[in-house]
């Protein structure tokens, strides 16, 4: 059979759907059979592509892969890779949507925490591998007049963030991996949800449960809002305590000034 | 030029010895026991984030000549490079200040999407023209120099017209850019495809070969006892690539040479074993025919 010669471009196309959803329609006919099919070649290559991407969600989410042990999750993760291919090189960037992936996936289904865990290991990648930037100096707040400080809308530092997980995640995603099985065991999964900040610090990565009014503020001046704006969120008062915590722990890199301390936005 | 660099010299360019190819696993071993590897060589992607793995990198780098393996530039893809995976190697390159830049002479993004492997391309005028372009683009803006290494390959494309070699070759004509002659990758293409590995080695410009990557391959058995060679770095350097890697010595002179272990990756000490064996070649090869392609 003769077949027209493809561009580079319709080529690369048709590799794409082969490795990605087993399409060998476009591929087999260019590919040279001495001796061993296209499909068995093009198998080497699906090989590699599905491993190497299990292997980065494994290590993205470790917890996860232990909760549901290894056939399941590698099950999962074929399924998942299939249907959201990576958009980048850095591997540390991909499976953003898994736990999106996992609530919708009927297999998953008796486990209601499981998303909830998988959020909170997606947060804990993301500030794991967040930029090195620099802290803002806190001096420069304080050389500001108080009217000004009113209008100060803070950089949250990338590797910071602020969550809210329903059910206990953060004790199970902790048990899980600590192999303390005793702790999983006596974690009720229906308990309310957990306010966390989650945090890279120079031993690693902490994720710490925070009061609900020192999570409101802190959530509203991550967002942006100015500083006046975000102490209203609560009762006032741990409110300087709290935003002297995060200057001190260097959870900002910059700001502001807005034109009004008001409601926002 | 004088051979007895002063220190800072010998610690910004790769040396033409033995090194080892750094993984994650031997991290801290490698900052709290400095083993005399003569250098180590990273792969990009690993480092692009902040975080303890360039913090280390940055750590690992005051001791050893450093050198960027990346794997996912894609410069042979026809859509062009992802700009924004372009930038942060730039950030790397400059935070790392590496001896040595390297790529692939393949394919890994098609359609906006990353396929995690060393795709083949199809060898053709059109991609030996996409290639250089994206080689000359990455060239440009890390204003450096980048080395482009051989891959191994398991399917090759009917309307590939243009002999591998000659390729490689001609991406390094054209574009300025160096060899990464990988001695192992041409070893297993060859037993795949039914290639001479010696005339692949004496068809390569031996000016252009700044680098050298030594690695195991498997042996996998399909039926009717067909056998396909998997370069999948999980196992010492075979006899057959060191026979290989000693013609390519011969060939190009006393080259910086790396031993790659990506797969159950051993201790160190295996690593620096094998490290020892290049290394003792690269000392029986003739010294004058020396170059150094990291200045």
């Amino acid at each position: 059979m003769k077949t027209a010669t493809p561009s580079l471009l319709e080529l690369q196309c048709a590799m794409r759907a082969s490795l990605v959803v087993h399409d060998d329609r476009g591929i087999s006919a260019h590919v040279v059979d001495a001796g061993m099919s296209p499909a068995e070649r093009l198998d080497v290559y699906r090989s590699t592509f599905a491993s190497v991407l299990t292997k980065a969600l494994r290590l993205s989410y470790p917890a996860v892969h232990r909760l549901v042990a290894a056939e399941f999750f590698e099950g999962a993760a074929r399924i998942f890779i299939e249907a959201h291919p990576p958009k980048s090189a850095c591997l540390d960037d991909y499976g953003e949507k898994f736990a999106d992936f996992l609530s919708d996936f009927e297999p998953a289904a008796s486990l209601a925490y499981l998303p909830e865990v998988t959020r909170l290991e997606w947060a804990v990648n993301r500030v794991l591998h967040a930029p090195d930037v620099e802290p803002l100096d806190p001096r420069r707040l304080a050389a500001l007049a108080e009217a000004e400080r009113a209008r100060v809308s803070f950089v949250p530092h990338p590797s910071v963030s602020f969550l809210r997980v329903d059910h206990p995640a953060d004790l199970i995603w902790r048990a899980v991996l600590e192999e303390d099985d005793d702790a999983l065991s006596a974690i009720d999964p229906g308990a309310g949800p957990a306010l966390l900040l989650v945090q890279r610090l120079a031993t690693g990565v902490e994720v710490r449960r925070m009061s609900e009014s020192a999570w409101r503020i802190s959530a509203a001046l991550f967002a942006g809002w100015p500083l006046a704006a975000a102490l209203d969120e609560a009762p006032n008062t741990e409110a300087s305590a709290l935003l002297a915590d995060h200057l001190a722990a260097g959870r900002f890199i910059d700001f502001s000034l807005n034109d009004t301390s008001g409601n926002f936005p | 030029m004088d051979s007895h660099a002063p220190p800072l010299r010998t610690r910004d360019s790769i040396p033409a010895k033995a090194g080892v190819g750094l993984r994650f696993r031997h991290h801290q071993e490698v900052l709290e026991a400095r083993p005399a590897a003569a250098w180590f060589e990273v792969h990009t992607e690993n480092y692009l984030g902040g975080g303890s793995a360039p913090a280390c990198l940055d750590a690992i780098r005051r001791d050893y000549p450093v050198s960027l393996h990346g794997t996912g530039l894609s410069l042979g893809s026809a859509e062009g490079l992802d700009p924004a995976h372009l930038a942060r190697v730039r950030e790397l390159v400059k935070r790392a200040e590496p001896g040595l830049v390297s790529e692939h002479l393949s394919f890994s993004v098609a359609a906006g999407n990353y396929l995690a492997d060393l795709l083949p391309l199809p060898l053709t005028e059109e991609a030996l023209g996409i290639v250089c372009r994206n080689v000359a683009q990455v060239q440009d803006h890390l204003n450096r120099r980048i080395l482009v290494e051989n891959p191994s390959t398991y399917l090759q494309f009917r309307h590939s017209i243009i002999p591998e070699w000659e390729f490689l070759a001609q991406v390094a004509k054209r574009t300025g850019c160096g060899i990464l002659c990988d001695v192992n990758n041409i070893y297993v293409s060859a037993c795949n495809h039914g290639w001479r590995a010696s005339a692949y080695l004496a068809a390569l410009p031996p000016e252009a070969v700044g680098e050298i990557h030594l690695a195991g391959h498997s042996l996998r058995r399909l039926d009717d006892a067909r056998t396909l060679l998997i370069d999948d770095h999980g196992s010492r350097v075979a006899p057959e690539v060191w026979a290989l890697y000693a013609e390519a010595l011969a060939l190009f002179g006393r080259v910086p040479t790396l031993i790659e272990w990506d797969t159950d990756v051993p201790p160190m000490a295996v690593l620096l074993e094998e490290a020892a064996h290049a290394a003792a070649l690269i000392d029986e090869a003739e010294s004058e025919n020396g170059h150094a392609l990291a200045a």
